[in-house]
């Protein structure tokens, strides 16, 4: 069933809150730019939310508020949008992600959201049976990529293996891979890991509400 | 241990890397991603790869093949930027081209600025011509029109658009000298603010609490919760308070 949306004149409506407020939150991060949906109506151009979730979004932020500061708030509610300015202490985020993540990639300053989900994914191609150095294939990748973490909609992080036979021998090369479906690799490559970046982030997104 | 700092001053290439001051006077290249305190560019610079620095100064030429990430950009020659550009402080007196978006906390420009995706910024004041194909969100928008300026959306919390109203002379290669009064005017598929204070501006649709259509305004829709002033030289299609 397709979620219920509401027009943005409408939430000003519901909850009070000013266009200015609302612009600021979204350039913050605080609301996704992917619940923003432009449709055409018969008053032209309008913008739509998704109803629950824009609903529940700004009464966190209106209780929040008044102690809070909007980068603090960001960091709570939406970690992904925080880039490299936010670190967050790893032990209690990563045991629950996968053990031995924590020594693919060690530090001791604390770690951004984009590497707590390069080291999540790392973890599960570990379990997935993926050897120390693929695994860290992935981690290095993974780890810059804060930009499309804001919005990881369809995107995948694989570990994949080629094969070259050239004069009788036979070498395999493992490579990392970060984009979004559907991926393509050549005939000669076949993918031995795959770990969905968007459910990485919602689970890392959980553990640090967790935490908090 | 001190980065090392570059000056490029005849014609010169460097690697990308981790450096103190960069400085190109001549025609210079850099062939990589580049982290700097300090860029200034005077002469010819290009750039190909990231770029992460405290302060860009670009009065010559300058082109950057990737994003940008800075605490201060000036530019008052002739800039493209073909990835991202963040900045805290953005100013441009000259030309200055960004292919993706800009965000900023302080933008100010009275040179010619064009940016393919969105303006992101607390402040945004324009005394120049813009080019904005996304969304314009900023807490203050100010701008004093010249020449014709387009912008995809405007969207943020009191929004000032003021005609021109001095003399002014241009003198432009293509189109040679001119010279005349007013003739700025701005050209934007919707508005919103809380505060909307519009003049020579052709809009689909308005919406806002306080809105002050002023002259030269040619408005499809406008959508008010509080109030609504249009000036007799502007015209307004459909009037509804919400």
């Amino acid at each position: 069933m397709a979620e219920e949306t509401v027009s943005k004149k409408e939430v000003l409506k519901l909850t009070g809150i000013s266009y200015g407020q609302l612009y600021r939150w979204k350039r913050k991060g605080l609301i996704p730019e992917s619940w923003f949906v432009h449709r055409s109506t018969v008053t032209g151009q309008e913008t739509f939310f998704p109803k629950d979730k824009i609903l529940g979004r700004i009464a966190q932020i209106q209780s929040m508020k008044e102690e809070k500061s909007l980068d603090e708030m960001v960091q709570l509610l939406s970690p992904e949008a925080t880039g490299r300015d936010a670190t967050w202490e790893a032990n209690a985020t990563l045991n629950a992600v996968g053990e031995g993540a924590k020594d693919l990639l060690w530090k001791d300053s604390g770690y951004t959201f984009a590497e707590l989900v390069a080291l999540a994914a790392g973890a599960k191609a570990l379990s997935g049976g993926a050897n120390r150095s693929e695994a860290e294939l992935l981690v290095e990748l993974v780890r810059h990529e804060d930009e499309l973490l804001r919005d990881p909609g369809g995107a995948v992080a694989l570990v994949a293996e080629k094969s070259l036979e050239r004069e009788g021998m036979s070498v395999r090369v493992p490579f990392a891979v970060v984009a979004r479906e559907p991926v393509q690799l050549d005939g000669e490559s076949r993918v031995t890991q795959r770990a969905d970046l968007e459910q990485l982030v919602e689970r890392v997104k959980i553990k640090l509400g967790e935490v908090r | 241990m001190a980065k090392q700092n570059v000056s490029i001053s005849g014609s010169g290439k460097i690697g990308g890397g981790d450096y103190g001051n960069v400085r190109i006077s001549g025609a210079g290249r850099v062939d990589g991603d580049l982290i700097a305190e300090e860029i200034r560019i005077s002469g010819s610079g290009r750039i190909m790869g990231t770029v992460k620095a405290r302060e860009i100064t670009v009065s010559g030429s300058g082109r950057f093949t990737s994003d940008v990430d800075t605490e201060s950009f000036q530019g008052s020659g002739a800039c493209a930027v073909e990835g991202n550009l963040k900045a805290g402080e953005f100013r441009c007196s000259g030309s200055q081209r960004i292919a993706g978006g800009l965000s900023a906390h302080y933008v100010r420009t009275s040179g010619t600025l064009s940016v393919g995706r969105d303006v992101e910024s607390d402040v945004f004041i324009s005394s120049g011509k813009f080019n904005i194909e996304g969304l314009l969100s900023a807490d203050r928008v100010e701008v004093r029109l010249v020449g014709e300026s387009r912008v995809g959306e405007i969207g943020g919390e009191k929004i000032e658009i003021r005609g021109d109203t001095g003399f002014n002379v241009q003198i432009s290669l293509t189109r040679g000298f001119r010279m005349g009064f007013g003739g700025g005017s701005l050209r934007a598929k919707s508005v919103e603010g809380d505060e909307v204070h519009l003049e020579s501006t052709r809009a689909e649709v308005v919406r806002g609490e306080t809105v002050r259509i002023g002259p030269g305004c040619r408005i499809g829709r406008v959508e008010y919760s509080g109030s609504l002033e249009v000036h007799e030289d502007a015209e307004v299609v459909e009037r509804v308070k919400s």
